[in-house]
């Protein structure tokens, strides 16, 4: 159990000091701060023989009550992306230990886990599926931890970032501080909350300024987004690439339904170029500039509408530093980052958070980049991992999965793009027989690995270049498939 | 619907599922219409890109919370059906 509560006495302070206002507005109600707080102390009862509470849920308003409740209770919530397979949260019962899931009904009978659910006395679709521990967790969290989050691991087991209630806390205020939020902001939240930028942006800050957290039902299509935003008054859209794409495809919304927009963020992956630009042309509001690491929180913002270039200024909090490498142009070097929301470790992985922390607590991101007119401009990234649609995925993971295959002699994954420049997995395959298909490969991905992990597309080669120490040439490897593709 | 208006109708929604998955299904794997989609690459992204595609070439707004069965998109022929019915045409 933990035993800090900073997180839960900040949230218990906006509940006095917001009363009467607006909260959390979902699809059939909207919650004052003083309804959420009694839901959240109802809610809290429930929650008591579980000292650790999984979430494996999509944005609803039922994810803030039971999240506070939680933390009420003095547990520790972990938030695991809600697609993560039967595999993978075993993998964190049985590291960090998990008491019980919340989850949407549909999703704990998909599962193959044992227990007997348990509905909420308000909303019949969210469940909680009590688990018994098999043996003590591998794993102890820090006293001071108040809440978890995921990244993703090796061979199915996710990293778990221990956070303090006091690095939640500090994230939430200096986004308030850093973007100017106030008790008349209404945030529609459509990233996932177990995402760093919809945790840190919208979670705790909304409530910390008194403004209005809304939750959209159903798929993000883009006709009910612009619906919602001009009923409900949205001030600020927290969203992901592929809606500011839709958003500016012919035959999209009416532009003056987001007329009262002020601030449109991008979270997850890069926007593109282009699309930033039809946006402005669009609906006259630039989408955000931002970069936050899951390991410290949010790092930059971008105050000034008229800025267009790079990833904006530090947030209060913030500092970063550029430490040239060999290889980098003048100016550029590898991003280093010290926030006042560090987590505080991996609980699963011991040290190595701590092995990228130097001596005067700046993280090394892998990230490279520079300043320029005290904007952060990244250049490129150092590290191996795949950014699909804002989760990291590390190949190794894959290659490990398709490896152990019958007839399976080599094997890579590495980043590429769909025809729609949405970032996928590509999986090569070198197979002993020809009798090895792409069904066979995808399903057996499919079988091991949460959804959004299984590749986006599977070539098969006769061979995959290797340097002389193992390495795979991807440049030469790109380029035999790229031939292979024209020729066939 | 005629019987060439459906076919008509079933290679543009094939179309959509291609675009719609940004090529990571092969147009060849489209050609029967009874596979089910989700296990050629039709991914959540892909799902999302089609509602969008659907709702846009023929006005069809489809809101998921309000069926509990999802099947009618799990495959080509199920789409056209269900495409088919939303706008009060006779199959």
């Amino acid at each position: 159990m933990s035993e800090a509560r900073a997180l839960w006495e900040a949230m218990a302070g906006c509940v006095d000091r917001h009363r009467g206002r607006v909260a959390v507005v979902g699809s059939a109600e909207a919650l004052s701060y003083e309804e959420l707080g009694r839901r959240i102390r109802e809610a809290s009862g429930l929650l008591r023989a579980a000292p650790h509470v999984g979430f494996c849920l999509g944005n609803r308003p039922e994810y803030v009550i039971l999240y506070f409740a939680t933390l009420a209770a003095g547990h520790l919530p972990l938030l695991l992306d809600a697609s993560f397979n039967t595999g993978e949260i075993e993998a964190i019962r049985d590291d960090c230990g998990l008491d019980a899931l919340v989850l949407e009904r549909a999703k704990a009978e998909a599962l193959d886990l044992p227990g007997k659910v348990e509905p909420l006395p308000f909303d019949d679709n969210v469940v909680i599926l009590p688990l018994a521990r098999r043996g003590e967790p591998s794993y102890e969290a820090r006293p001071t931890t108040e809440v978890c989050r995921f990244t993703s691991g090796t061979t199915g087991r996710p990293k778990c970032l221990e956070f303090s209630g006091h690095a939640v806390v500090s994230a939430a205020r200096n986004w308030v501080l850093g973007t100017g939020m106030t008790g008349d902001d209404r945030t529609l939240c459509l990233a996932a909350l177990s995402n760093g930028l919809a945790f840190n942006t919208s979670l705790l800050s909304t409530f910390l300024a008194g403004g209005e957290l809304h939750f959209l039902k159903g798929a993000p299509l883009t006709r009910p987004v612009a619906r919602r935003i001009a009923e409900s008054g949205i001030t600020r859209l927290i969203a992901f690439p592929t809606l500011y794409r839709n958003l500016t495809a012919p035959g999209g919304p009416d532009p003056s339904l987001l007329a009262g927009l002020r601030h449109a963020i991008s979270a997850g992956a890069p926007l593109w170029p282009d699309v930033r630009e039809e946006f402005r042309t669009l609906y006259g509001l630039d989408v955000s500039d931002y970069y936050g690491i899951a390991e410290t929180g949010p790092v930059t913002f971008e105050r000034d509408a008229s800025h267009h270039a790079g990833l904006g200024q530090p947030l209060p909090g913030a500092e970063i530093r550029i430490a040239p490498g060999p290889g980098d142009e003048p100016g550029a070097g590898e991003v280093l980052v010290r926030t006042a929301s560090m987590a505080s470790g991996y609980l699963n992985h011991p040290g190595l958070f701590e092995a990228r922390v130097d001596a005067e607590g700046f993280y090394h991101s892998g990230d490279r980049g520079r300043i320029v007119d005290g904007r952060l401009h990244l250049v490129g990234r150092t590290q191996d991992h795949i950014n699909v649609a804002g989760r990291k995925i590390d190949p190794t993971e894959i290659v490990a999965v398709v490896s152990a295959l019958a007839g399976v002699t080599d094997a890579v994954a590495f980043p590429d793009e769909d025809l729609n420049r949405e970032a996928l997995v590509h999986l090569v395959v070198v197979a002993a027989s020809g009798e090895l298909t792409r069904a066979a490969v995808a399903e057996a991905c499919r079988s091991r690995l949460a959804s959004y992990k299984v590749p986006g597309r599977i070539s098969f080669v006769q061979e995959i270049p290797r340097t002389g120490v193992g390495k795979p040439r991807l440049a030469m490897l790109r380029e035999q498939l790229n031939a292979k593709g024209s020729a066939a | 619907m005629n019987e060439d208006a459906q076919v008509a109708m079933k290679k543009r929604i094939q179309r959509l599922v291609y675009i719609a998955a940004g090529g990571k299904i092969r147009e060849e794997d489209l050609g029967s219409g009874e596979t089910d989609l989700r296990t050629i690459g039709l991914d959540s992204l892909g799902y999302l890109n089609l509602l969008e595609g659907l709702e846009r070439t023929f006005g069809v707004a489809i809101d998921l919370d309000q069926e509990e069965d999802h099947s009618f998109l799990h495959t080509i022929d199920n789409i056209v059906r269900y495409v088919v019915a939303q706008r009060g045409e006779a199959a």
